[in-house]
């Protein structure tokens, strides 16, 4: 029937609306693809959650109809091309680069792969095996700070189509069908979820043919998924995965309002860049509980989901989300400074929260974010994947974006949204640690937790000290839950 | 003062005639009379430039007994700030150049770098170098520092590869550097907090021009750059330290060790050889290259077996990292059940064995050459990921042309170079197998 309207309307003069377009052609001897469906986890049915994440792996790291996974691979090796997938909330995006070389033989594979599925047994086995080892081995087992930002998006979303992990739940993984991925991908892989993305120095008429080439999938209709607000956190919660490791890792945060595109988008930025750039020692958290302190690795903020932060510098691409949490990550510290470091780091909030800014770090921030807009962008892959997110946001390129806003902003602005969007009372904390019941009683004791140095430390900070170590977190013997890590993601 | 600069690769690259050379930039490469080492190389990749400022000295230096992961240690203190250049101060700069800055510790090295806006060239070269000849820090602050570094250690401790690799070397080395892995022994870390003094002894052994190369990749000319470097660098004295580096005595082998690991996670094995050095005239050490894509690659047939048909395991791949000494040629593959792992061990021994036993088919190699120079084209997608690239090998012999030498060689390697080499260097007698099992079961 769908069909039939669609010839209808074509034989009337108006054709189906085309799929979208971004396209940055460009000089380079290399062609980039990121093909965005704007679907994803959040679009798993209940109980089946893993179905967008699975389907995804199904395209870009299984067989189409015609050929096997194993000759897929023997074909793209020479070229050193590869698909990826990435499977967020509300984007799937599939990307590859190849030189301009192999872009005819490249391209018929990858579209293959992406139009012609062979939906085999024996990849959905291997790849839901990769997707549980994923989740129970990769990052429950091998990755204390990845599990503790994973678990603090699962417990502020509760409830909600954002809760569970982007790979899935385990139980749900051991259950999916091949018909349930044929149906995820018939109902969500369909021309109005489609984003056709493109860079680098590919032929004129290509995207064309692109074009063309993807009005085979089914028409469908943009339903975005119904995203009701989180659940409010109720006071300071705190969730303690108890787990046999070295040391103690802590991710804490809660939702906001902010994302790409809201007014309050770069003030909040130049405040988050302030408190912790990623991996950039000139936050306030790295220099107070890193560089004077020494109690870990590095400490940072967050305004964006930014996973696999350990592992990279710049975030990827089209994980673009309706809804975003502030996020603080304390890298694994020593359990005996366990209980301080968190006292540090919430002491470190609530200063950002009711003192805000000065002018300096406010021009300075402002300074370095404008530049550093550069930076991100610096790929081709990067400056497509950009591209896409602003379209999803609504906003212009991100760069031009992010200077022309950050040009207007004043001190005043970033000081205002600060005490808009963040807080210290209404909070969640995740906690991975060995022996969490004994840091459960000492933070609801709110015994003082003083600290010894290895050397001596300023007046200044050991004053601070006076006043971290006895820092109240306000928590109820209710609001503290423990949770053996075999449950987590299960 | 006298600049001795090499202009390559510009003739080549406007000549229709002349093959096309792997690492296709042209780029500058400049001597001072310090023994410092300059490489600009103009890209069309606009506004930005990448500055990599590569030192060759890296965990393969510390010979002195209990001084592991010291270079990693170092390169932590660098941050640490000078006279003119607090902490604070150094910070504020790169702040004001929207940088993007780190560094990172190898075997063989230890490389600084910061990508940053064009027009803050000069801030950044002359911040660096001053860094790089009047670093100062207190004893305080060096304990501090050793404590970050105590929580790097911590933040890795979760990672069963982690351990691997630490047993890995102490097995398979007696007497040479590469016993520990740059991030060291445990106790050695937490030593670290007192040794203030040795810190500046080999600040001052190591952080010398004659040990360092600087490269400056993106929106560049090379005569402005090579004059800034004159000026910011040019006074820095030369130093006369050389580290006696214990030659590795001829392999005894076999030999085997296990780890035990107290989490639950999934079983490891790795299949090691002693390997050679890296060489870009020698064919042996890119010869192992090409055998560890014609055996180990996602295209290979064990990989076919192993992952995608009989599904045993979910991540097979070779290693064959370029190092100035000899190093280790290994096999690494994570194993779904423990009762399969002497069986995927097997199959990773019979696969080197095939390699003595006959050669490989030719169209065979041939693919595996074409994957490595596209995959290599595939790397160079902006000034930074260029000038990372030409880092490790400048580390290794201090000029991109060395990229180009080598890949030259991959082009010359026939089936009876890879029977030879696989000969030579899978013998039971350079052999190390590690396992990893699994805590409690999932």
């Amino acid at each position: 029937m769908k069909r039939l309207l669609a010839l209808l309307l074509f034989a009337a003069g108006l054709a189906p609306a085309e799929p979208r377009v971004v396209a940055l052609p460009g000089r380079s001897p290399l062609v980039t693809f990121r093909i965005v469906f704007l679907t994803g986890a959040a679009s798993d049915p209940a109980g089946k959650e893993g179905a967008a994440a699975l389907t995804a792996a199904m395209l870009a790291q299984g067989g189409t109809r015609e050929l096997a996974y194993k000759q897929i691979l023997d074909a793209v090796f020479p070229m050193a091309a590869s698909v990826s997938a990435q499977t967020d909330k509300e984007m799937i995006a599939f990307s590859a680069t190849t030189h301009v070389d192999n872009l005819e033989a490249f391209y018929k594979l990858f579209r293959a792969m992406l139009l012609d599925p062979g939906w085999r047994k024996d990849d959905l086995d291997r790849l839901r095996d990769d997707a549980v080892n994923f989740l129970r081995v990769s990052l429950r087992g091998n990755n204390d700070e990845e599990l503790g930002k994973e678990v603090l998006y699962g417990e502020l979303y509760a409830g909600r189509p954002y809760a569970h992990h982007n790979a899935g739940v385990v139980s749900a993984l051991q259950k999916l069908a091949m018909a349930d991925l044929q149906q995820f991908y018939r109902q969500q892989f369909t021309q109005a979820n489609l984003v056709l993305g493109i860079a680098g120095g590919y032929p004129e008429e290509f995207v064309a043919r692109m074009k063309r080439d993807f009005a085979k999938l089914p028409a469908g209709k943009r339903a975005a998924v119904k995203l009701p607000a989180p659940r409010p956190v109720g006071g300071i919660q705190v969730t303690m995965v108890e787990k046999d490791t070295r040391s103690v890792a802590y991710s804490l945060g809660f939702p906001i309002a902010v994302k790409r595109g809201h007014p309050d988008y770069p003030a909040l930025l130049v405040a988050q860049s302030c408190l912790g750039q990623h991996r950039s020692s000139g936050g306030r958290l790295f220099d107070r509980m890193r560089q004077v302190r020494g109690l870990n690795y590095g400490d940072y903020a967050y305004i964006e989901y930014f996973p696999r932060g350990m592992f990279q510098f710049e975030p990827d691409p089209n994980l673009a989300r309706r809804q975003q949490i502030f996020q603080i990550w304390i890298r694994p510290v020593e359990p005996p400074t366990a209980h301080f470091a968190l006292r540090l780091a919430l002491y470190e909030l609530d200063r950002l929260v009711t003192k805000g800014l000065t002018p300096e770090e406010f021009e300075r921030t402002r300074a370095f974010l404008t530049k550093y807009a550069n930076l991100l962008t610096s790929t081709k892959s990067a400056e497509l994947g950009y591209a896409l997110d602003s379209q999803y946001y609504g906003i212009p390129e991100y760069g031009s974006y992010l200077k022309s806003s950050l040009a207007r902003l004043k001190l005043e602005d970033v000081n205002r949204a600060i005490r808009k969007h963040l807080r210290t009372g209404d909070l969640r904390i995740v906690v991975i640690a060995r022996n969490c019941e004994e840091l459960r009683k000492k933070l609801l004791g709110n015994d003082p937790s003083s600290m010894t140095y290895n050397s001596p430390k300023p007046e200044e900070v050991l004053a601070e000290d006076k006043i971290v170590e006895r820092w109240k977190i306000d928590l109820k013997p209710e609001a503290v839950r423990i949770v053996p890590v075999e449950k987590v993601f299960e | 003062m006298l600049v001795l600069t090499l202009l390559c690769c510009a003739l080549i690259a406007s000549s229709a005639e002349a093959p096309q050379k792997a690492f296709p930039y042209p780029y500058a490469q400049d001597d001072f009379p310090n023994g410092l080492r300059l490489i600009t190389i103009p890209t069309d990749y606009p506004n930005v430039v990448a500055l990599y400022i590569v030192v060759q000295t890296g965990s393969r230096n510390e010979v002195e007994p209990g001084k592991s992961g010291f270079a990693h240690l170092f390169e932590h203190m660098m941050f640490r700030g000078t006279k003119a250049f607090p902490p604070a101060k150094y910070e504020a700069a790169l702040k004001a150049a929207g940088a993007s800055s780190n560094a990172y510790t190898t075997d063989d090295h230890t490389a600084y770098h910061t990508t940053f806006s064009k027009e803050d060239l000069e801030t950044v070269l002359r911040m660096e170098a001053d860094r790089f000849q009047n670093l100062e820090y207190s004893p305080d602050v060096f304990r501090t520092e050793a404590l970050a570094v105590l929580g790097e250690y911590n933040k890795n401790s979760a990672n069963p590869v982690s351990k691997l690799y630490e047993v890995l070397r102490d097995t398979a080395f007696d007497r040479h550097t590469y016993k520990h892995t740059t991030m060291g022994f445990l106790k050695d870390i937490q030593d670290m907090p007192n040794q203030y003094e040795y810190s500046r002894q080999f600040f001052d052994r190591y952080y010398r021009p004659e040990y360092t190369t600087i490269i400056v990749c993106g929106d560049v000319k090379p005569e402005p750059v090579r004059a800034l470097v004159e000026k910011h660098w040019g006074g820095w004295k030369r130093g006369s330290y050389r580290a006696g580096v214990p030659p590795e005595p001829a392999p005894r082998g076999p030999r085997t060790n296990r780890v035990e690991w107290a989490s639950a996670t999934l079983p490891w094995v790795v299949v090691g050889f002693r390997g050679p050095a890296y060489s870009d005239t020698e064919k042996d050490q890119v010869t192992l290259d090409l055998i560890s894509f014609l055996g180990f690659s996602p295209s290979s047939d064990l990989y076919q077996k192993l992952v995608i048909q009989e599904q045993k395991v979910d991540a097979l791949e070779a290693e064959n990292p370029d190092h100035v000494d000899p190093y280790l040629f290994t096999v690494w593959s994570r194993v779904k059940k423990e009762s399969e792992v002497a069986a995927v061990r097997d199959d990773i021994l019979a696969t080197l064995n095939g390699f003595r036993e006959k050669p490989v088919d030719a169209r065979r190699l041939d693919e595996v050459k074409r994957h490595l120079r596209y995959s290599f084209a595939l790397g160079m997608n902006n000034s930074q990921a260029i000038a990372a690239m030409v880092a490790r090998f400048v580390a290794l012999r201090r000029t991109p042309e060395t990229i180009n030498r080598v890949y030259e060689l991959y082009e010359r390697i026939t089936p009876a170079d890879i029977q030879a080499i696989a000969r030579k260097y899978f013998g039971d007698g350079g052999r190390t197998i590690v396992t990893l099992a699994g805590g409690k079961s999932k």
